[in-house]
């Protein structure tokens, strides 16, 4: 064991400054009570993709935030305890419960149904302001059982980010860049998002002169896709569009594949699976050429109020931590802090529940996912936000085989689009 | 020579019970909310162990999809609370019908023997699954909320939650524990022991099972639906999950099957390990495992097997005692 050798001047010194930032903390804390933020995600499990890059956001946000936030003219240290759902709802309303007993003043929740429903009711039923992002409102609203044309049943739960109808825009306006027959076969299963794509969606593109071929909803976790895969070949469909989750996707693809669907298809555009690299690598060639739809690229125009990064910045620092690709889950997990931390700025009194919840009803302000504003949503507790037409294709350089670039930005004109959608077969 | 059934022990439980369930029902005059909601769970769990206890330990009927009851219970209380009928009173109702379900089901699920019983229930749990995925209301996987209670203010529907949970799990108690001392209960323990012997001394199995069968269900719906009011999220594949299964194996096995008591000090365990370990995360399910199994190796009876077995202590009388004036002996 080496043995430390200290004079008593550095002892001296390391002791001073030990105590003033122990005194810095205490000044901070005395001023005004910590403000306490939850944060829930799936960092494990099988939603796992869209939790990976949350450690080394928070760390970000942490960073930015070490000086505390003015609110009011007071000044307040802020804490973020996250907490990671393990990709299981029940697990995620036990969580929330707790952090709400931890006397937390904000709750953030982000990424899917499985984690932010949960969430979001928990806060609803204790009273605390909740604000959550990435999974179509739709689901969020009326999945949680809010009736069309009736009063909000929600008083402490606030969304934002794209819906169906910026779907249907998006999709429209990308598959009108390559030509086909407008057959357009579709896979929706029975969930949320496959019945409210179904319901809505389906209707809006057949109104577009769109014809759907759909072969029914199919159970999650289905196996054996035959039936469907040949009623598209007889019906010649050269579009496909798919709301499944990944392991089914690569099922239905790699069945496609074998029985020779993929031959003809021009456009296969996916929801919900090919948003992250990693999955889309597993795919091995077929994921080449792929259509998907981006919630956040690193090509938005936008910087972020809370670490002041750009997405170019944001993204180059993911890779440059971890050795991997960038995935759209950075800028979208960063644009919900941006929110959270600019209601709190916002509100009169960061503390009381009421002037918190207040501030994120009017909430309008510019994140690095781009402007979120809840005083014009589609329904009251929702702020409408982009999805743009994207691809994957051939890494023309650099250590990763895919790119993932912009086809189309329907959905926020601000955005720079660098590709025209190339049809699958290329 | 003189026979009974209380024991001194015995009478000072039933008197410390009172009481603590007394302390319980004013808890949320001076509790926490985290602590309510907390005690909510707990009581929930004690239900989910009685209740499976009261089929595997008592009737020999060892089910592995219990959560049939579960998920069903809840999804009849989302049912019912959105044709507009108040959400208490339609977790109530809801477990009755799961209730009369279960009597339907009974009709050919108890002529099953052991393992096909087991696997029996696990299909049925997810053929129920399935279909309750196909409701429209229920979308498929991703579920609904019981957003009716929303309408009670934050404080208010906490304690009455907590008093549901708290009625629900005395009222289920007290209702196994009265049906085990009556004729059926005795003949229930005969056919978990021998059916052929028991249905020669006279005993009607299947009118028996068929009782205690139908009391699991309801007593399990209840759980279920008193679980969806605690958490308002329902998730089919949450409910329907074969977990709830493992938990209460877990709590039985390490409580002590078929022994009253060894069902709440199941529940009482899990609980705590649950509070302490969980954030262990995929660690947490290993040591549950790995426990249960150590259990059922060494300790077979669980753990108030083993201190019954050592201390002669019954605290819960159930079965009748012969005791001799020269030395003391028990029979149960």
């Amino acid at each position: 064991m080496t043995e430390i050798k200290m004079n008593r001047r550095q002892f001296s010194g390391i002791l001073a400054s030990s105590t003033l930032l122990l005194s810095a903390r205490g000044a901070l804390a005395d001023d005004a009570g910590a403000i306490r933020i939850g944060f829930v995600s799936p960092r494990t499990g099988p939603l796992a993709g869209f939790g990976k890059t949350d450690g080394y956001v928070l760390e970000q946000v942490r960073a930015a935030l070490s000086g505390g936030i003015e609110v009011a003219g007071k000044t307040y240290a802020v804490e973020i305890l996250d907490r990671d759902t393990q990709s299981d709802p029940a697990r995620a309303a036990q969580l929330a419960k707790e952090l709400i007993n931890e006397g937390i003043d904000l709750m953030l929740a982000v990424s899917t149904p499985e984690v932010i429903n949960p969430v979001s009711d928990a806060c609803e039923a204790a009273g605390v302001p909740c604000l959550s992002t990435v999974m179509p409102w739709e689901a969020w609203y009326f999945g949680r059982g809010a009736k069309p044309g009736e009063p909000s049943p929600f008083k402490w739960t606030y969304h934002f980010g794209f819906g169906v109808g910026e779907i249907f825009k998006t999709y429209s306006s990308t598959w009108s860049q390559i030509e086909t027959n407008k057959k357009v076969g579709v896979m929706y299963p029975n969930d949320a998002d496959g019945n409210a794509v179904r319901a809505v969606l389906a209707p809006q593109l057949e109104a577009a002169g769109y014809t759907i071929i759909d072969p029914g909803a199919y159970e999650t976790g289905t196996t054996d896709y035959s039936t469907q895969i040949a009623l598209f070949k007889a019906e010649g469909v050269e579009i496909i569009n798919s709301f499944p989750i990944p392991p089914d996707f690569a099922a239905f693809w790699r069945q496609a594949a074998q029985q020779g669907l993929t031959r003809q298809v021009k456009i296969m555009q996916t929801a919900k699976t090919g948003l992250f690299p990693s999955e889309m690598e597993a795919m091995g060639s077929l994921a080449e050429g792929m259509a998907s739809a981006a919630y956040w690229h690193r090509d938005f125009p936008y910087t972020s109020p809370v670490t002041g990064q750009t997405g170019h910045e944001l993204a180059a620092g993911w890779e440059a931590t971890s050795g991997e690709q960038w995935t759209q889950q950075l800028g979208a997990t960063l644009s919900l802090l941006d929110a959270g931390i600019e209601a709190l700025r916002a509100a009169s009194d960061p503390h009381s529940k009421e002037a918190l919840r207040d501030a994120i009803a009017t909430l309008n302000v510019e994140t690095i996912g781009g402007q979120v504003d809840f005083t014009s949503g589609p329904v009251p507790n929702v702020a409408s936000g982009p999805i743009l037409g994207s691809q994957w294709v051939k890494a023309k350089d650099g250590p990763f085989d895919l790119d993932y670039v912009l086809v189309n930005n329907a959905t926020d004109p601000n955005v720079p689009i660098t590709a025209e959608l190339t049809p699958y077969n290329e | 020579m003189t026979i009974h059934r209380w024991t001194w022990q015995s009478k000072l439980t039933f008197a410390l019970a009172a009481v603590v369930l007394l302390l319980l029902a004013l808890v949320p005059g001076f509790a926490s909310g985290g602590v309510i909601e907390r005690l909510t769970v707990l009581f929930i769990y004690v239900i989910l162990a009685a209740m499976w206890n009261a089929l595997a330990g008592y009737g020999g009927l060892v089910s592995i999809g219990n959560q049939l009851f579960f998920g069903l219970g809840a999804y009849m209380t989302i049912r019912l609370a959105d044709a507009g009928i108040n959400p208490f009173a339609a977790m109530a109702l809801g477990a009755g019908i799961v209730a009369g379900l279960s009597w339907l089901l009974s009709l050919f699920m108890l002529h099953l023997r052991a393992g096909e019983f087991a696997i029996g229930m696990w299909v049925l749990a997810s053929i129920a699954h399935l279909c309750v995925n196909l409701d429209p209301l229920i979308q498929g996987e991703t579920g609904t909320s019981l957003i009716s209670l929303n309408a009670y203010a934050i404080d208010a529907r906490r304690v009455l939650i907590f008093w549901a949970a708290l009625i629900g799990m005395v009222g289920l108690l007290a209702l196994l524990f009265a049906v085990l001392r009556t004729p059926s209960g005795l003949a229930m323990q005969a056919i978990r022991d021998n059916e052929e012997a028991a249905d020669s001394v006279g005993v009607n199995p299947m009118r028996t099972k068929r009782l205690f069968f139908v009391l699991a269900g309801f007593g399990t719906a209840v759980a279920g639906a008193l679980w969806l009011a605690q958490v308002s999220a329902f998730q089919p594949k949450t409910y329907f999950s074969v977990q709830w299964t493992a938990y209460m194996i877990f709590m039985v096995l390490v409580g002590g099957l078929g022994r009253f008591e060894g069902a709440i000090l199941g529940a009482l365990i899990f609980f705590a390990a649950e509070t302490w370990f969980a954030d262990t995360g995929v660690w947490y399910l290993v040591g549950l495992g790995a426990v249960a199994m150590l259990f059922s190796l060494f300790l077979p009876k669980g753990l108030w097997g083993w201190v019954e077995t050592r201390t002669h202590i019954s605290l819960m009388p159930l079965g009748y005692r012969v005791q001799f004036d020269t030395q003391s002996e028990q029979g149960r």
